[in-house]
């Protein structure tokens, strides 16, 4: 691939990794599906592996076609981010879902759960507790996230450093509080249609932080490798981009499910 | 009372504890209302034949017939 050529776009060369990260999905759905039907966990777990080794190995290649190959010209960046952008939206409307499902059941609660909500004998977590620490834990990393960002715009790189650190931190916090809070519940997602919304939405909430924290991992490691400059840093733009989005979807699920809900 | 009286079309009347709203709250805590009522006054009691009232107008029939037999089979999830 000459870097010389007279177009600014990254014409792409041969990958395994979209055909394998298909089959992979493929397998970790239909994997999904038998646990849900025979109680044999061993093809999603098959799949989701093979998820994470063609994650790893796919992103391994973009970072280095950007960082080494100098193939992420402006104009394939701005491609990249268009899609970031479009991929948070499409997240949304995923965590949406989840909202409407909720306020659906809660706003006007059906006579077999006690014409009431929370519904009859379910004990809802304390909003005042755990679940007020982890917003705070929340906007504190929301904080440490923007100092690491305008640190990388300024190119001050110990304390890009420092921020992102911290942040990675609140968020593997975040995690632990929210395991525990699960292993101490009074309720089970099996436990009526608040079990149920309950633990969908906060349980995939769960799971966009540990993706989340991760994003932010990968991009920590490549801010040390020296990877990204004030002006080409689109990596970690992304993640932090991902991160606010977290944020906020934690913001609405504190208020309404944990608090309202009350 | 005369009978014309008594045919004529009753609904329930605005009660300050469900106000603009869905009224399945209303429904359900009248049905219980009306069997706690009849346990506890006897079934001769008459006051208790307003939630009866209230409950036949404002549930779907369908609701009450599965009530009925979830108490009879001892099932109903409220304690009468």
């Amino acid at each position: 691939m000459s870097l010389h050529s007279n177009h600014p776009y990254h014409l792409v060369e041969k990958s395994p990794w979209p055909l394998i990260a298909s089959v992979s999905a493929l397998m970790m759905v239909a994997g999904l599906v038998k646990w849900f039907h025979d109680f044999k966990v061993s093809l999603f777990l098959f799949g989701v592996v093979s998820i994470l080794l063609v994650s790893a190995q796919w992103w391994r290649d973009t970072v280095r076609e950007a960082a080494f190959q100098g193939l992420h010209t402006l104009k394939v960046a701005q491609g990249m981010r268009w899609g970031m952008v479009l991929f948070i939206v499409s997240e949304l409307l995923f965590f949406f879902s989840f909202f409407w499902a909720y306020f659906h059941s809660s706003l006007s609660p059906t006579s077999e759960i006690g014409a009431q909500w929370p519904p009859a004998s379910i004990n809802g977590f304390n909003p005042f507790q755990i679940p007020l620490l982890n917003t705070a834990i929340l906007l504190a990393s929301g904080v440490t996230v923007t100092w690491a960002h305008h640190a990388i715009l300024e190119n001050e790189h110990s304390q890009s450093v420092q921020g992102l650190l911290a942040t990675v931190l609140l968020g593997g916090y975040f995690t632990f509080l929210q395991a525990f809070e699960y292993s101490e519940s009074a309720f089970s997602i099996g436990d009526s249609v608040y079990g149920a919304t309950f633990f969908v939405a906060t349980g995939f909430h769960g799971l966009h932080v540990i993706i989340g924290s991760t994003f932010l991992c990968v991009n920590l490691w490549r801010l040390v490798q020296g990877h990204f400059s004030s002006a080409h840093h689109n990596g970690v733009e992304a993640a932090i981009w991902y991160w606010h989005f977290v944020d906020v979807v934690w913001l609405f699920l504190y208020v309404s499910i944990y608090w309202w809900g009350y | 009372m005369s009978s014309a009286e008594s045919q004529l079309p009753w609904t329930a009347p605005f009660d300050a504890r469900y106000p603009n709203m869905n009224q399945t709250k209303h429904c359900y805590k009248s049905y219980i209302d009306f069997h706690r009522c009849q346990k506890l006054r006897g079934e001769d009691y008459e006051p208790c034949q307003y939630f009866k009232k209230t409950y036949t107008s404002l549930c779907p029939n369908e609701w009450v017939s599965k009530w009925d037999t979830q108490r009879a089979e001892g099932t109903y999830p409220c304690k009468i």
